[in-house]
């Protein structure tokens, strides 16, 4: 199947003789062999997007079509490997060729040589569905590869691999289908714009722990949730979202650097393999998969990177695994559909953003969710999904930012009003929201403490009364505040400074357990009511506002993890005493 | 019978001892914590009208500011033995600054 080029604009080629293939086919273009997608038929014109840079392409070249669509291996050897947006290895790339990508490059996406130590699991003679395991690999020490019968694929096994060395791409199961005799590999191919096939999806009921504390206690993310982190240039998108890769409970990690700039990519690449997860204890390399188009990488594999990215966190997922992919950003992403779409001369819709924006956002997030696998075991797995947005100027107001807005459930909006204030994570807590808080809270209540939500409503409802009492103050001053505003104002403070701000680059305080969320978050509640209650017994509000204990709860953000509870239970003794001192004498005295 | 307000006078022993001779309740204060919470403490009492040394009245600040929004009590600093310290004009000129924006009483000020 071969046509010919009539036109290139940019990364958009028309060829014409191309009846016979069909919509989203990869295909190969010019005798340089880059690598396109099909993405509009009109008659025996195809227009097709190509992945690699197209200078020197001209009209008569040769497209070839391969007659499949752009898909992903899928098989031992994804962790700790970066892709580009076609799944293609960085770092086997430059191996070869040096540091740029040369145009035309084939290297397999999983190295095929390789010999994996496969155990098999599985008994010979077994009906098998798609989805059931044959056997495990333990890839790094942190995840131990399932072999999946690949999905739509069913029957007898009649002979299994009996364990030891082998290849991905040898066979090492036989199945007896109803169409003939089927030999598996260890690798399987699915192709990325197809969501893999589960059995049911289940309401998310559970949190993603991610060791943020704006974000545990006030805007939490449940596994198998949908968030998005819009925010204007500088405000923190990225640390957001290292973070969230570095310390969110998932057992995998999809980290796509869609778009953005190269360094920060490289950031990930030097820290992750330093840092250690405080659940396991191994390094988070060992669990994560990265998807990097920068931004000088050519713009159509930057529509791929998201669709390869996910497609990979749900093979993960149907091993059973919790996952989260982490987007970074979707509007370089949405960029990318804009110039292809008008390329393709298609009438435009909002800011020249396609029509389909909004559906192509949805095709992306919607593939999250909490599931039961399929298989017959009923292994239950998730993909969460978050989504940086970098509105220009920062007004959400955009199309990509509402379109966001419509699909997921958690929005942290940052805020360069924040983040001018040095207030990192500059998350801003009026603005955001969570549609998982009432049911995440049942779960709280029962892992973390049963007044947790109580305590999380109390917080939230001192900083609007924050936000409230401070037009007053700007308005007409602080002295007309009576002295139990005054106090609630700096309770407020003190959430705001002592618990909400996190130094993402501190040892201690990069990561709160939620225990340790729940104390600091109880003294800060215990100093506000105990200075209440000593303010109607005529305790002097500027020494309780002084107190040195103060000093106190804001380092306690500094305490270890293994000293946690028993410095908890210090300050907090010292608290009241102190606050005591300042009210006993009244009390006897009145 | 006629309506009679409680009041009440705070300050050290030698400057308002005479206040006595003619019926006010007194209570000798000298450290400003303790008059702050005798003031907290006459205000939950009901006196309405409260007499203070201008010493402790500058050192009370904050319990004194606490009553400022409110009716009762009246606070009301008075000079010591020490003598007159000027600071009830003081408060006086500051209260019609913040009314109308400019000192029309005392302008020998400048």
């Amino acid at each position: 199947m071969q046509g010919t080029i009539v036109k290139v604009s940019g990364p958009l080629i028309v060829a014409s003789g191309m009846a016979d293939v069909q919509l989203y086919d990869v295909v190969r273009v010019s005798e340089k062999q880059l690598i396109g997608e099909v993405i509009e038929l009109r008659g025996d014109r195809a227009s097709i997007q190509v992945y690699e840079e197209t200078a020197g392409i001209g009209p008569g070249e040769p497209v070839e079509s391969t007659g499949s669509p752009l898909s992903v291996e899928l098989g031992p050897g994804l962790i700790e490997s970066i892709y580009d947006g076609i799944q293609r290895p960085l770092n086997k790339i430059r191996e070869q060729t040096g540091d740029r990508i040369t145009r035309g490059i084939a290297v397999d996406a999983l190295d095929h040589e390789k010999l994996w130590n496969f155990v098999p699991t599985a008994a010979v003679g077994a009906e098998l569905t798609g989805g059931d395991i044959l056997g495990i690999v333990q890839e790094s020490e942190a995840v131990l590869h399932k072999i999946m019968v690949p999905p739509n694929v069913k029957g007898t096994l009649t002979w299994l691999h009996e364990g030891g060395s082998a290849t991905i791409v040898e066979p090492i199961a036989r199945l007896e289908t109803a169409s003939g005799e089927l030999e598996l590999p260890m690798l399987q191919r699915w192709p990325v714009r197809r969501g893999r096939p589960y059995a049911k999806k289940l309401p998310p009921i559970e949190p993603m722990i991610t060791g943020q504390r704006v974000i545990d206690t006030l805007f939490p993310v449940a596994k198998g949730g949908v968030a998005a982190v819009p925010g204007p240039f500088g405000s923190g998108k990225t640390v957001v979202q290292h973070q969230l890769a570095k310390w969110a409970d998932a057992d995998i990690i999809v980290y796509v650097g869609c778009g953005e700039r190269g360094n920060e990519m490289t950031d990930v690449l030097m820290e992750f393999p330093e840092l250690k997860d405080p659940r396991t204890g191994l390094s988070l390399m060992k669990r994560t998969v990265l998807i990097a188009n920068t931004s000088d990488m050519p713009v159509a594999a930057r529509e791929a990177s998201i669709y390869t990215g996910i497609t990979i966190a749900e093979y993960f997922r149907d091993m059973g695994y919790k996952v989260a992919v982490m987007a970074d950003s979707t509007s370089r992403w949405a960029e990318a559909l804009r110039e292809m779409s008008g390329r393709l001369e298609e009438m435009p819709g909002e800011e020249g953003y396609p029509a389909y924006l909004s559906s192509r956002m949805a095709e992306f997030y919607e593939r999250a969710g909490v599931v039961t696998t399929i298989g017959s075991d009923g292994r239950e797995g998730a993909v969460s999904a978050i989504g940086a947005v970098s509105p220009p100027g920062g007004d959400i107001s955009e199309p990509v930012s509402q379109a966001t807005l419509r699909i997921v459930k958690v929005y942290w909006g940052l805020s360069s009003r924040l983040a001018y204030a040095r207030h990192f994570p500059a998350i801003d807590w009026l603005q955001s929201y969570s549609l998982y808080l009432d049911k995440l809270s049942s779960w709280f209540n029962e892992n973390v403490s049963e007044d947790w939500s109580d305590m999380v409503q109390r917080t939230m409802t001192m900083l609007q009364e924050e936000n409230e009492l401070d037009e007053i103050v700007r308005l007409v001053g602080i002295d007309s505040l009576s002295f139990k505003d005054r106090m609630t104002l700096e309770a407020a403070r003190s959430v705001r400074e002592d618990y909400l701000h996190q130094n993402a680059f501190h040892e201690v305080d990069t990561y709160t357990s939620p225990e340790k969320q729940y104390c600091m978050l109880k003294l800060i509640l215990e100093y506000y009511d105990l200075c209440l209650n000593a303010l109607s017994q005529d305790a002097s509000f500027f020494k309780l506002s002084s107190l040195p204990v103060r000093e106190d709860i804001g380092r306690f953000k500094y305490t270890p993890q293994e000293q946690m509870l028993e410095r908890y239970e210090e300050i907090s003794a010292l608290l009241k005493a102190q606050v005591r001192e300042l009210t006993e004498g009244g009390v006897e005295n009145a | 019978m006629k309506f009679m307000a409680k009041i009440g006078v705070v300050g050290d022993r030698d400057s308002i001892l005479l206040f006595k001779a003619v019926g006010l309740t007194t209570f000798f204060e000298t450290e400003p914590d303790s008059a702050s919470k005798t003031l907290h403490r006459l205000a939950r009492k009901g006196y309405e009208v409260i007499y203070i040394t201008e010493e402790l009245y500058t050192q009370c600040g904050e319990a004194i500011a606490s009553y400022k929004s409110e009716p009762f009590p009246a606070i009301i600093p008075i000079p010591s033995n020490q003598g007159n310290k000027g600071i009830g004009m003081a408060e006086v000129k500051a209260n019609v600054e913040k009314a109308i924006g400019a000192d029309i009483l005392f302008s020998e000020g400048r």
